[in-house]
């Protein structure tokens, strides 16, 4: 007797895309109540140039954490002005989350977030001048030495100031000694500023 | 002697705060993001929480929370963040924090929460 293969359908598969991927359908799919199709329209937009602004909206507000990886990916991919203007404006908001996701994105960019790095070093809000030194960290920039001088003979605010140290323990070299030493005199009663400075200037002698 | 967790993804920062701790007489471990913290917190008892706010892969509040969820002992936590703003202090609450104090935090002060947390002074 021949072996009749018992006929079973394909099963569904959940991540399938049920919807046209024409760009504004993508848009429209963005806001869908099923995140399956909210993570499909994110990861295929990046076939859509002008999607970053949607895309970072849509981040501002995207409950589901699998959906706002996929978000972050598509901007990191795309990387356009759009794409780290709105990384930028991310930075200001009151979500913690959201900002440590788009500071982990902007790193992910340094030649796009390079150009801008004077300006966001130079944010009225001393929270966004401290996550641009922390974006620095990973830019490996040849100006980063440069730009943390500026930060600590200028900033006012002893965390940007601080945050600038750390780094400049970390790649400093004899250009930052003498700045060193004044923000050490410009910051005498904070403790932390003396530590971390003393800290610095010992590994760039060392090395 | 009291063990203390210092959980901060930034090297100096935990360096100092370390520094702070052990001169005073605790014995303190390191971790450097959420995620590491929340491995030690469940194989080993800790007496506090020494808690940075943002790091990466899992944030301070993110670790509280998780923490606060395990079947382990709920130490105290102190959460030290540059941020000084009501909702950044509340939500530090919400997550499970029992103190907030912003950087950089000057050793007399982070000893004294400390001490306070830990029962060794009265308020």
């Amino acid at each position: 007797m021949a072996f009749i293969k018992n006929q079973t359908p394909e099963p569904i598969n959940q991540e399938e895309r049920k919807h046209e991927r024409d760009c504004p359908n993508l848009l429209a799919q963005l806001s869908d109540p099923n995140p399956t199709a909210r993570r499909w329209a994110a990861r295929d937009l990046i076939n859509c140039p002008q999607s970053a602004v949607p895309l970072v909206e849509r981040l501002k507000i995207e409950p589901d954490v699998s959906v706002r990886e996929v978000i972050l990916t598509t901007l990191t991919r795309m990387g356009d002005p759009d794409c780290v203007a709105g990384l930028v404006a991310c930075l200001n908001s009151e979500d913690a989350a959201l900002r440590n996701e788009a500071l982990e994105a902007m790193k992910q960019l340094p030649d796009e977030v390079a150009p801008i790095m004077r300006t966001l070093l130079a944010d009225p809000k001393s929270d966004v001048r401290i996550f641009a030194v922390n974006i620095l960290e990973s830019l490996r920039h040849p100006e980063v030495e440069s730009w943390l001088i500026e930060v600590i003979e200028n900033d006012q605010h002893v965390n940007v100031c601080g945050t600038s140290v750390d780094l400049l323990g970390e790649v400093g070299t004899e250009a930052s000694r003498k700045p060193l030493e004044r923000l050490k005199e410009r910051f005498k009663d904070e403790p932390y500023i003396q530590f971390a400075a003393d800290l610095a200037l010992r590994r760039i002698y060392e090395n | 002697m009291k063990r203390i967790l210092i959980v901060d993804d930034a090297a100096t920062v935990r360096m100092y705060h370390r520094k702070i701790l052990v001169d005073a007489g605790y014995a303190v471990e390191e971790a450097v993001n959420g995620i590491e913290a929340l491995e030690k917190a469940i194989q080993t008892t800790f007496d506090l929480f020494v808690v940075d706010v943002n790091m990466p892969l899992l944030n301070g509040y993110g670790f509280l929370c998780e923490l606060r969820k395990q079947d382990v002992p709920q130490s105290p936590a102190i959460m030290v963040s540059t941020e000084a703003a009501d909702s950044d202090r509340t939500l530090a609450y919400q997550a499970g924090a029992n103190d907030y104090l912003i950087k950089p935090v000057k050793p007399k002060q982070l000893l004294t929460h400390v001490r306070l947390l830990l029962g060794e002074v009265r308020e």
